[in-house]
């Protein structure tokens, strides 16, 4: 999963796309998503950033997150299907007892609610993929406005996702080492279980940040303009893709309100 | 002790083969150092000890347990594991907590926990440390700490990543005399690392890893003595046996530390002197 919020050079047209014009379409996803309740509707905007990976070329190396998706929106729906009592039953878990009924609304619903969440997260990886860091900070502070150490903070929390993840790895092993268990049963237990794994990845966070900001520091971080040698532009394709994309967004919201895309 | 049986192993989503068709056994009370360049699987290789990684292909028996049958908890009785940054273990307040966390998931009596940190920590020389929170040690202190808590499962096998990295020269030394005190005791012993001469000084058995391969395993002098073979993986032998190795006409006795060939020099210089006096 540590491809979650890394890039993947690769030379597609999708690559070569202002950052803005990447963060333009993940943000236009995430509106439309939450416009929609069709699981249809919303599994073609699914189906469009499946698309999206696909013509960057990172449709393998993004294979995992979806299916990690998939299986949280899964579990999602398993967890809430059962609650929704509004609507008509199409089945019981325990026939006659009532126990585990699942309604027409409530199935829908659920697949909906799952739906959402995964274009709402999908979107954001294959940005990540398909972006470089120092690209997007650029855009974010230069197109933006946004102050830089404020985008900085946040490509390099994005930055330090998989690194976390890598010492999260070496600290489950090191304790699994020490037979310490996760799969307790009680609640409480496993609960308390996290705390040998939180504990030491909270400690190498705080030592890690420290040494960054010192770096950082000798390396004259936060004094005077800052300047920029590579400035992605934003092209005549840029603006093309942006109005098919606004184009796109509003016969979508139009047809919504006129009841034809739910 | 360990039975390797053409061990054959790729990480997840990678095609690539990490180890590719490893074979051999580790007898009980052996020093083994596992030596080879970065990303010759050393790190996966060991991993492989206590289940951590299992295997793709192959097999891996530690004291008559298959590692794929058998959980990293289970082996944690018989393997324990040092690895290279001690603060990927440590959590608790006190360096007595910590040093117990791994007895006390061994579900031990209260009186058998304490016996056994007061016995590890007496071991790596922190007694004093105990009621003291071991993220305020120091690193070769922390790296005592998580020793101790290795120690204190009273593993048979010992498996070390670079238990040195980090460490001072002294702080280096103390740990491999501790580790060479509990072979002594009848601990199997497998370590990585890149520091030659510390190999030269501890190993009896070395195992030289190339690509996912076996390239040698025989005795520390053996494997020292066959630099054309050591080179194939930029591996270089200790400057003693490089500098035995540059007078061969001498025919020394293939020393590996200083204290060897300042025997071999002042046995050379009394027969050179007997020479003359005769």
């Amino acid at each position: 999963m540590s491809v979650v919020a890394n890039y993947i050079p690769r030379d597609s047209a999708v690559h070569r796309l202002s950052p803005l014009t990447k963060l333009g379409w993940s943000f236009l996803l995430m509106t439309l998503s939450c416009f929609f309740r069709d699981p249809l509707v919303l599994a073609g905007l699914f189906a469009s950033i499946v698309l999206v990976a696909l013509a960057a070329g990172i449709l393998k190396e993004m294979y995992p997150v979806f299916k990690g998706l998939l299986f949280i929106a899964g579990l999602f729906i398993l967890f809430q299907i059962f609650f929704i009592s509004e609507g008509k039953t199409l089945f019981t878990l325990i026939p006659g007892t009532g126990i585990g009924r699942v309604t027409d609304l409530g199935l829908l619903g659920c697949l909906a609610m799952g739906a959402r969440m995964i274009v709402i997260a999908a979107s954001f990886p294959v940005l990540m993929g398909t972006t470089q860091i120092k690209d997007l900070v650029v855009v974010l502070v230069e197109k933006l406005k946004i102050p830089y150490p404020y985008a900085f903070m946040f490509v390099t929390s994005l930055r330090f996702v998989p690194t976390f993840m890598q010492e999260m790895d070496q600290i489950i092993q090191a304790q699994s080492s020490r037979a310490h268990r996760l799969d307790n049963k009680n609640f409480i237990k496993k609960f308390l279980s996290i705390c040998p794994l939180a504990i030491p990845l909270m400690v190498t966070s705080v030592k890690k940040a420290e040494r960054m900001a010192i770096s950082m520091e000798t390396r004259g971080f936060g004094v005077g303009k800052r300047t920029n040698l590579h400035v992605k532009q934003f092209r005549a394709v840029d603006a093309a893709v942006c109005s098919g994309m606004a184009a796109i967004g509003i016969a979508m919201v139009v047809l919504h309100f006129r009841g034809i895309l739910l | 002790m360990i039975k390797v049986v053409d061990l054959h192993f790729k990480y997840g989503g990678v095609d690539l083969e990490v180890l590719r068709g490893l074979g051999f056994s580790i007898e009980k009370g052996e020093f083994v150092a596992l030596i080879g360049q970065n990303g010759a699987g050393k790190t996966t290789l060991l991993k492989q000890f206590n289940a951590l990684l299992t295997p793709t292909g192959g097999s891996v028996e530690i004291a008559g347990l298959d590692t794929r049958k058998s959980s990293t908890g289970e082996l944690a009785r018989k393997v324990g594991f040092l690895f290279q940054n001690p603060d990927h273990q440590i959590f608790m307040p006190t360096v007595a907590r910590e040093i117990g966390f791994g007895p006390k998931n061994l579900q031990l009596s209260k009186a058998q926990i304490d016996a056994r940190v007061e016995e590890a920590a007496e071991a790596v020389g922190l007694t004093a440390y105990l009621g003291q929170n071991p993220l305020l040690l120091s690193k070769g202190q922390r790296q005592r700490v998580a020793f101790a808590s290795v120690l204190s499962m009273k593993p048979e096998i010992l498996v070390l990543d670079e238990p040195t990295t980090g460490q001072d020269y002294q702080e280096g030394i103390e740990i491999m005399e501790m580790v060479r005190k509990l072979n002594e005791l009848g601990h199997t012993i497998v370590f990585v690392t890149h520091d030659m001469e510390l190999v030269a000084a501890y190993a009896r058995r070395v195992i030289v890893l190339s690509r996912g391969r076996v390239l040698l395993d025989d005795s520390c002098r053996n494997v020292f003595y066959r630099p054309e073979i050591l080179k194939q993986t930029n591996l270089f032998p200790p400057q003693i046996a490089r500098l035995a190795q540059m007078f061969p006409e001498r025919h020394f006795e293939r020393p590996l530390t200083v204290e060897e060939i300042y025997r071999e020099i002042v046995n050379l210089s009394e027969n050179k002197l007997n020479v003359c006096c005769r």
